[in-house]
């Protein structure tokens, strides 16, 4: 039989929160992160066509972190460190009582180091000084620089992966630890999700994709407002969320508080378009229904789902049809929410945050509300999805997530310890 | 040309940002590896300070003889008030 695999501590960095308490704290309360972005002054906002983005405020790595490794790292890896603190913390483990080789470290990250990249590349463009690009330029843009640097700062010798699937980046994260726990190849994984890149290049280049919400920038709470009639586009986020996962076997040698069972996972493409999903759903739904199946559960035995929905006009719908398309009438029976209503679409780090809000939906039976849900559109009505705070308990949590380049991943938590 | 005694401060000013300890305790006789702690990469980026402090490029092959604060001093005492350029790589030297 093969080894179930449990979370057994959680960290995050949000615009709503540092802290798995501020977090959900304010996320059962309906708060929105999103705000005007005033981290490019001096650079003007004025031509932007949206301004409007989920900022994580006043973070300086020295009040959370006294790692000397969380100076040398990009804002991103940085949020990653931080979480992966807390969630250690949060989890009991010490890592001088664990074999180092068996814990892993797996990342989901999207952008990267963009805040130096951006920074050098505009230097050396504008001043055309190749000696004066800074020499810690590489291993900072390196896509791996957080799961490395959390290795470091733990010294976890075992597995250490970084995935980069754009928006379903931690999700895969997830997908992968558990893998690499049920496979046996590490007792342990820190897995995290991070991104941090409002940063005026990519920024822009998503303003030009015309995938960011623009009709919103006078009320930057209004503007994320997944399956919302009004909604206009994705708002950007940034953040880091850490769940530790690790078997469950070990966690009950070590007598850990588990918070949830993560169960089954399913990763596909739809080798389709870098950017649009299918619209007829069908990848997404068979998506969510091999996870399903990986994880054991019939699609009737689930009642809670994390979904993408990012509040555009056409993944919101996708979503919908989809979860129409494998639930039949049951879809309006389940509670959904969207975690980006909130914090916006914090890229790389979107599923470990999702996966996050699943796993204390199944602890504590609490559900967030699913902020500017004011008028649904048919397209994508759901009765499940409510712009207050529900409280029900939840046994089976699916988490979606998709990203550009035609990629989707579903993960599925279970409520813990009935069989145990 | 006698020494500019600005040079000596102002690198152990910068050496001692970057360690974030106090100028005063960062002694010319002090070994930047086995006295400061400062790895191979370290003292690549403690360089690129100095490059910019006195606008200077120090090419690779004179990285080799800069082992200790003292060294770095006097080679910017040498270098300082040229023109910032690629020093003319020494003919027998092996890369």
């Amino acid at each position: 039989m093969r080894s179930r695999v449990v979370v057994t501590g959680l960290g995050i960095v949000s615009p709503i929160g540092i802290g798995v308490s501020d977090f959900w704290k304010a996320a059962l309360a309906g708060q929105s992160g999103i705000s005007a972005i005033t981290s490019f002054d001096p650079f003007p906002m004025d031509g932007y066509r949206s301004k409007v983005a989920g900022q994580v405020r006043d973070f300086a790595i020295e009040r959370f972190s006294d790692s000397a490794h969380g100076e040398r790292v990009d804002r991103y890896a940085q949020f990653a460190l931080v979480a992966a603190k807390e969630a250690l913390a949060d989890s009991g483990l010490q890592m001088a009582k664990e074999n180092p080789h068996r814990v892993g470290v797996i990342v989901g990250a999207g952008m990267g180091g963009m805040v130096m990249g951006e920074r050098e590349i505009t230097q050396l463009y504008q001043q055309q000084k190749p000696h004066r690009v800074h020499p810690n330029f590489i291993p900072v843009i390196t896509l791996n620089s957080a799961s490395g640097i959390i290795a470091m700062a733990y010294g976890a010798k075992g597995p250490n992966l970084t995935i980069s699937t754009a928006c379903s980046s931690s999700a895969h994260a997830l997908g992968q630890a558990l893998h690499c726990i049920r496979e046996g190849r590490a007792d342990v994984v820190i897995t995290v999700g991070a991104d941090a890149s409002i940063t005026p290049l990519v920024f822009a280049g998503f303003c030009s994709l015309r995938a960011l919400s623009c009709k919103f920038n006078d009320h930057p709470e209004k503007a994320s407002r997944p399956f919302d009639r009004l909604r206009d586009g994705f708002i950007m986020g940034e953040g880091a969320g850490t769940l530790i996962l690790e078997s469950a076997a070990h966690a009950k040698k070590r007598k850990a508080r588990v918070y949830a069972e993560i169960a089954g996972y399913a990763a596909t493409s739809e080798a389709y378009h870098m950017v649009i999903p299918r619209e007829d759903g069908l990848e997404v739904a068979h998506t969510m229904r091999l996870a399903l199946r990986d994880a054991g559960v019939t699609p009737a035995q689930v009642d809670y789902i994390n979904a993408h929905a990012t509040s555009t006009t056409i993944g919101d719908a996708v979503e919908v049809r989809a979860i129409r398309r494998l639930f039949k009438s049951r879809a309006d029976k389940i509670t959904i929410s969207a975690t980006k209503s909130l914090i916006g679409h914090t890229l790389g780090a979107a599923g470990a945050i999702g996966g996050i809000v699943s796993v204390l939906a199944l602890h504590t039976g609490q559900v967030h509300p699913t902020a500017n849900y004011d008028d649904p559109d048919p397209a994508c009505a759901l009765a499940g999805l409510s712009r207050s705070a529900q409280e029900r308990p939840v046994k089976v949590a699916l988490l979606n997530a998709f990203g550009f380049g035609s990629n989707n991943a579903a993960v599925v938590f279970k409520q813990a310890g009935r069989e145990r | 040309m006698a020494p500019d005694p600005t040079i000596s401060l102002k690198i152990r000013t910068a050496l001692a940002e970057y360690l974030k300890r106090d100028p005063a305790t960062v002694m010319t006789t002090q070994h930047l590896r086995d006295d400061l702690g400062l790895d191979s990469m370290a003292v690549i980026e403690l360089l690129y300070r100095i490059e910019e402090v006195f606008n200077l490029q120090i090419p690779d092959q004179d990285l080799v003889g800069l082992t200790t604060v003292g060294h770095v001093v006097r080679y910017v005492e040498k270098r300082v008030g040229k023109p910032a350029k690629q020093s003319k790589p020494k003919s027998q030297k092996k890369s």
